[in-house]
């Protein structure tokens, strides 16, 4: 039995747009090609029949097509507790799963009424593990903070950690060190209930040394792993939607090469982020805005029309702290990447400030607010997703006492209407322009500078969502009721 | 064109960030007309002065920096204007030289050991030659060593470093201490950024300035010309 929902797939590429985005991927990875840092997995490619040109790995169509078809398309991760078995097989289904995640360096701490941010620690990583366990609609943890111990044993440290406090699926995210891999399998026991992320890729088009090593030899160990790129479209990919989605699959398809050349049939989820950089601002990363929530949502449909295992991201909310706002992006991402039926949706919960926080107030938002977002998706045989997405801002809101006025219904609406809307063309056209973009702003050794001259144009033209944002006050106090009252349920359901 | 024609032309092509016939300018729309480097080339073979050029591309930029302080422009709309400046100050360099016009001063610039991210360090350095500095990018993870030595090499009067992860951002102090060391500490000021850098973090390792972002970068370099005037 596999935990997850069945949502009927709410279809933001049409299987066309698919098929000329895989070509125009296909052309990026054949014409500009991947630079590839990791001397044993540029001599397998090339072993293979990939071409060199001017230093960089360019890997034909044959050879990214053979890898789709032969990459496994149904991955069944474990857990201690059978119950919380996640199965993720797109072409049945597909279920979805949400999960936790990030890499956060600090945590929100709810004091006299207000919240104080300090250094996550060790046990903060516990406590959060703990409080998922009790929170429904956490299917599987990945890794929220690292433990605050010397590097070289942070991999056996977090280990312990998951092993003592948590009965759903393990996705540790990174290995921290390629030599404790062992250690740490051998402490899992099972190898079914631990799974990683590896974010061997760095736009544009470029794959690390240290990092593809650890990939290797995670691969070669027959563990799950998710391959990970994230881009900032307009500083290390193009503004384009069509560009950024093609650029970042690129990269995540180069490493599926390279997986299934390691181990045929290799267990890889296929995550791919080509989020927005605020242009606006100071060239952040923009995790929530309509903008990104729509281009991860596109990509999840992309990987759906492989049938690749798909690893998702919603609900990084931009904002410092819980408030409005942050239910409000977080709202919609999770009813955009629920619709877009991604399988292995991860940092759903509790994150915060662009990654950077978590907040254990937080995890009792979301998991709210993705009970909301199941209900409403699944309330009848078809939905209205515009419609569903601004009623589970508003039901959200309403849950932490936030009033939802005019204003704020029409910005909703405006930022529902924007996931649903394609503002560019997808054609053959476009995207040979998209390849030259990519092509020479990899070409001049100053990317990001080419990218943000070449995004000018796109930014009059609407590609980064600019709206304003929801200002009500959120019932501080009822959140940490609510919180305490999910932290002191069942705190014994990881004794042995 | 006469002179005061090519300085108004390679001025209004610097606020609209139109570097040459290939870039597409601040509309979308200017692809195939000359930029600022053709005109600039131009200017320089029917006699213009170097110097003057050089004088009107900062009263562009000057331009540039009000429309970006208005909210008018983003920061592509600044990074393409100083850009154009950066490249066109390479096309002047020698008749610079030749007219006794000097830079504004040298600057060596890195991401440290361990730390493979370049946005910031490249929005920096466009920022930087568009304000007239001299720059040399040793790239990203250079080690402590490779920039110490660039440093002595070039005679750079200013250093940056460039950190995003807290986990690499503690080399910074390594290179700190090796400039003590090797007796060049007082020859140079050292300016620091990224993510998790701070001002405290540039006080406890001995950095002269942390920036916030390239805007501050430039900030603080015209600060330390006009105390060292």
């Amino acid at each position: 039995m596999s935990r997850g929902t069945k949502i009927p797939r709410y279809r933001y590429l049409t299987d066309e747009q698919c098929r000329l985005l895989h070509e125009g991927t296909c052309g990026l990875l054949e014409q500009v090609g991947i630079d590839v840092a990791h001397q044993g997995a540029a001599r397998l490619l090339l072993d293979a029949g990939a071409n060199e040109r001017a230093g960089r790995v360019c890997i034909p169509r044959h050879m990214v097509d053979a890898a789709i078809a032969g990459t496994a398309k149904r991955i069944e991760l474990a857990a201690k507790d059978p119950e919380s078995t996640v199965v993720l097989d797109p072409d049945n289904g597909p279920l979805v799963h949400f999960g936790t995640g990030g890499q956060a360096l600090t945590v929100l701490e709810y004091v006299a009424g207000a919240f104080d941010k300090r250094p996550a620690r060790t046990e903060d990583l516990a406590a959060i593990l703990r409080l998922c366990e009790n929170l429904e609609h956490v299917d599987f943890i990945t890794r929220p903070v690292e433990p605050d111990v010397a590097e070289h044993e942070m991999d056996l440290v977090k280990t312990r950690v998951f092993m003592e406090n948590t009965t759903r699926h393990m996705n540790l995210a990174n290995l921290v060190r390629v030599e404790n891999l062992p250690a740490i399998l051998d402490m899992v026991g099972d190898r079914g209930r631990v799974s990683f992320i590896s974010c061997l890729l760095v736009s544009p088009l470029h794959m690390v040394d240290e990092t593809t090593e650890k990939f290797m030899r995670i691969v070669e160990a027959g563990v799950p792993v998710a391959v990970s790129s994230c881009c900032q479209a307009g500083t290390t990919a193009p503004l384009s939607e069509t560009g950024a989605i093609m650029q970042v699959n690129a990269e995540v398809l180069s490493a599926i090469v390279l997986g299934n050349m390691v181990r045929p049939g290799a267990k890889l989820l296929h995550r791919g982020l080509p989020i927005t950089a605020d242009l606006y601002g100071d060239g952040s990363p923009r995790w929530c805005q309509p903008d990104s929530i729509r281009r991860l949502a596109c990509m999840a449909d992309l990987t759906c029309y492989y049938g690749i295992p798909c690893c998702g991201t919603a609900g990084v909310s931009d904002e410092p702290v819980p408030s409005a706002q942050t239910i409000a992006e977080k709202a919609l991402g999770i009813t955009a990447e629920l619709a877009a039926g991604a399988q292995f949706v991860n940092s759903a919960l509790g994150l915060l400030d662009r990654i950077m926080t978590v907040c254990p107030e937080q995890y009792v938002i979301d998991n709210t607010i993705i009970s909301l977002a199941k209900k409403h998706l699944t309330a009848g045989n078809r939905y209205d997703l515009v419609e569903c997405a601004e009623s589970v801002v508003r039901d959200s809101l309403a849950a932490f006492g936030a009033p939802f006025d005019d204003d704020d219904a029409v910005e909703t609406a405006a930022r529902a209407a924007y996931v649903v809307s394609a503002r560019e063309d997808i054609s053959s056209k476009s995207i040979d322009t998209q390849i030259e973009t990519i092509g020479k702003a990899v070409c001049t050794g100053q990317s990001s500078t080419a990218f943000m001259r070449a995004a000018r144009k796109g930014l009059r033209a609407g590609l980064l969502y600019n709206g304003s944002r929801l200002e009500s006050a959120i019932d501080l106090e009822r959140l940490h009721g609510a919180y305490e009252m999910h932290r002191n349920q069942r705190s014994d359901v990881c004794a042995e | 064109m006469d002179k005061e024609q090519y300085l108004e032309e390679i001025k209004r092509n610097v606020v609209l960030g139109h570097a040459d016939k290939e870039d597409e300018g601040f509309d979308g729309d200017m692809e195939g007309t000359p930029g600022v480097s053709e005109l600039v080339q131009e200017a320089l073979d029917n006699g213009v002065e170097a110097k003057l050029i050089l004088e009107r591309m900062s009263s562009g930029m000057e331009t540039v920096g009000g429309k970006f302080e208005s909210g008018e422009y983003l920061i592509p709309d600044m990074l393409a204007a100083a850009e154009c400046v950066g490249a066109a100050t390479e096309i002047l360099e020698p008749h610079l030289l030749k007219e006794g016009v000097e830079r504004k001063g040298r600057f060596v610039m890195a991401t440290v050991e361990g730390d493979l991210h370049d946005i910031g360090k490249n929005i920096v350095i466009t920022m930087l030659k568009g304000d007239g500095y001299e720059v040399r990018d040793l790239g990203v993870g250079v080690d402590a060593a490779d920039i110490v030595t660039a440093v002595k090499e070039s005679g750079a009067q200013y250093l940056g470093l460039s950190a995003l992860l807290t986990t690499t951002m503690v080399h910074m102090k390594d290179v700190l201490d090796l400039l003590e060391k090797e007796g060049l500490r007082d020859k140079v000021k050292v300016l620091i950024g990224g993510a998790p850098t701070s001002e405290e973090f540039a006080k406890k390792i001995g950095a002269d300035a942390h920036c916030r972002d390239a805007f501050e970068a430039v900030h603080v370099l015209r600060d330390f010309s006009a105390k060292a005037a």
